[in-house]
């Protein structure tokens, strides 16, 4: 392998890993709140994609079919929430759990009836022209992908670092019971986790449209790359999921330059069980977040 | 001077408790319960383990929902509302164990105690945070450290600095004075007896009634969900607590090598 090939490997890794970085932020951001797993994650990173192309068909410019898919995953997420999580509330999270179980068949079967089984295109969002970077080439939509990343994840920083709605969020992970007896209204915070998730998830799909296609069922295989990223960074940390998904991307990546591109959604599964068996509080979990 | 609230001293009733009745599941924890706490009282009830005293605070702030009866602020009814709700009409608890975002730091955990008072007239938090500093200087030295690495004392500190935040017209302290030792709780104590005397109400619960009693105007006892015995603070320390404590329903006295009882230490059931 020469270099050139090695970069264009490591630039195809940190576009994939963008994705799954952003799922892996939709997962942990839920976590953190409530407790729960997601298991309809990856259906909104489906969601935000095909609702996209849809809108884009439909004759809307494509920045507006990218907003129009956020909203519309939006509106999925919060209704997803006020119908299904909040009043399992009092069963635990179990039931939630398995709520979001059903809320995935329900999103996928849904998504075909709409939009059919076959999987789609999105036109790159700036042309695809490539620009040759050091011998490789980068396309514009890589860019977008990262770009876009970038913008949310520091966004999200703030959000939790320096707002007093941010700050109640973190409170409410480490303890609901104080944070309420502090005034925090914990419905609310978990409907506003699901809401941020569902519009982060569905930035992910919109933008690798483009790249990847996008079917009824893509969001199978996103939503369990997405989580094993969140596992690998350690649950509950929203810049060590960010980091996981990276790294995911990356190992993607050189699995099919090194090996065979045929192993290259192994990667995860292998990820996933490694650190499962060896590490299960992620790399970052030496402080595993605690939950009531 | 009234740092933290915002009506003059007077006689009137803030608290008004009638016939309240609560529990978990099918275990009724209060019986009939019936308390009055005038405005700028210091009001301790004390009682062993599982009494129920620790419930009286949770079913005040509206964790635990009363089966019957009737909470009363300053004559309006607090029954049936979120515990968010009770808070900003100005009854904040410190709760049993502190309770603090330990992975926050200090001002982030002072912060989120104006929580409940956001988007409300009144002081900014920064000036709040500031008297909050002046009570307990040694949170200002710690501001940007996480709660969780401060001492017990520190972090009670931070607990009813917190709670100050939220500018409460009543306090409920929770066993203010757990685990910490009696240098530090004197401290918390004096600070909580200068708040009174600016002021502010407060009701207390406590295990180690020697304590209470001393902070206190009046004291009440509570035993299997009722308040048995009520009187000055003074009269009861001067009466033989062992008796007021363990004369109806029995309990373990252990007696230390240099001849003083102590009550028994065992977590609180409920």
């Amino acid at each position: 392998m020469t270099g050139q090939q090695f970069l264009q490997y490591i630039f195809s890794g940190i576009t994939n890993g963008s994705i799954y970085a952003l799922t892996a932020l939709g997962f942990t951001l839920v976590y953190n709140a409530t407790g729960i797993i997601n298991f309809a994650q990856g259906e909104l990173v489906m969601l935000g994609g095909l609702s996209a192309i849809g809108l884009y068909r439909a004759g809307l410019p494509l920045p507006l079919a990218f907003v129009g898919a956020l909203i519309i995953v939006l509106i999925v997420a919060v209704m997803f929430e006020q119908l299904a999580i909040r009043p399992l509330m009092a069963k635990g999270v179990l039931a939630q759990v398995i709520a979001t179980v059903g809320a995935s068949l329900a999103l996928r079967t849904a998504a075909m009836m709409i939009w059919g089984r076959e999987a789609l295109p999105l036109p790159p969002f700036s042309g695809d022209t490539p620009i040759r970077v050091l011998g490789a080439s980068l396309t514009p939509q890589t860019l977008w992908v990262v770009g876009t990343t970038i913008v949310i994840v520091l966004a999200l920083q703030f959000f939790y670092k320096r707002t007093l709605t941010g700050k109640a969020v973190r409170a409410c992970a480490v303890n609901p019971l104080a944070a309420r007896l502090m005034g925090v209204s914990y419905a609310s915070v978990v409907l506003l986790s699901f809401a941020v998730s569902g519009v982060i998830s569905a930035a992910g799909g919109a933008m690798v449209a483009p790249i990847s296609f996008m079917s009824y069922s893509s969001g199978a295989l996103l939503g369990l790359k997405g989580f094993a990223a969140a596992t690998l960074g350690g649950l509950g940390n929203p810049l060590a999921a960010v980091f996981g998904g990276l790294t995911l991307g990356i190992l993607e990546g050189l699995a099919v330059g090194l090996v065979s591109s045929g192993y290259k959604d192994a990667i995860a599964f292998v990820i996933l069980l490694l650190v499962l068996f060896v590490r299960p509080q992620g790399l970052f979990g030496g402080r595993v977040v605690e939950r009531e | 001077m009234n740092a933290f609230v915002d009506t003059p001293p007077s006689h009137d009733t803030v608290l008004r408790l009638r016939g309240l009745r609560a529990g978990y599941g099918a275990v009724e924890v209060l019986r009939d319960v019936d308390l009055d706490v005038a405005h700028g009282e210091i009001v301790t009830i004390i009682g062993v383990n599982g009494s129920g005293k620790s419930t009286l605070l949770k079913t005040i702030s509206g964790v635990v929902k009363p089966w019957e009866g009737v909470i009363e602020l300053k004559g309006e009814n607090l029954v049936g509302l979120g515990v968010e709700q009770v808070v900003a009409r100005g009854v904040v608890q410190v709760p049993e164990g502190r309770q603090l975002f330990g992975p926050l730091t200090v001002q982030e955990n002072l912060e989120l105690g104006s929580y409940s008072r956001r988007g409300k007239r009144g002081r900014p938090a920064a000036d709040k945070m500031e008297e909050v500093f002046e009570l307990f200087p040694r949170l200002q030295e710690r501001r940007l450290q996480h709660a969780a690495t401060l001492s017990g004392g520190e972090q009670q500190m931070l607990a009813v600095g917190r709670a100050l935040m939220a500018e409460p017209r009543v306090l409920l302290l929770d066993e203010p004075s757990m685990g910490l030792a009696p240098l530090v709780v004197k401290e918390i104590f004096r600070t909580l007896r200068e708040l009174n005397e600016r002021g502010l109400t407060l009701l207390l619960v406590e295990q180690d009634a020697r304590i209470a009693l001393s902070l206190a105007h009046r004291g009440l006892v509570m035993e299997r969900g009722r308040i048995v015995m009520e009187d000055g603070a003074a009269s009861l320390l001067a009466a033989d607590i062992q008796s007021i404590y363990f004369g109806h329903g029995g309990g373990r006295t252990d007696v230390t090598e240099d001849g003083h009882e102590k009550y028994p230490v065992v977590r609180e059931g409920d």
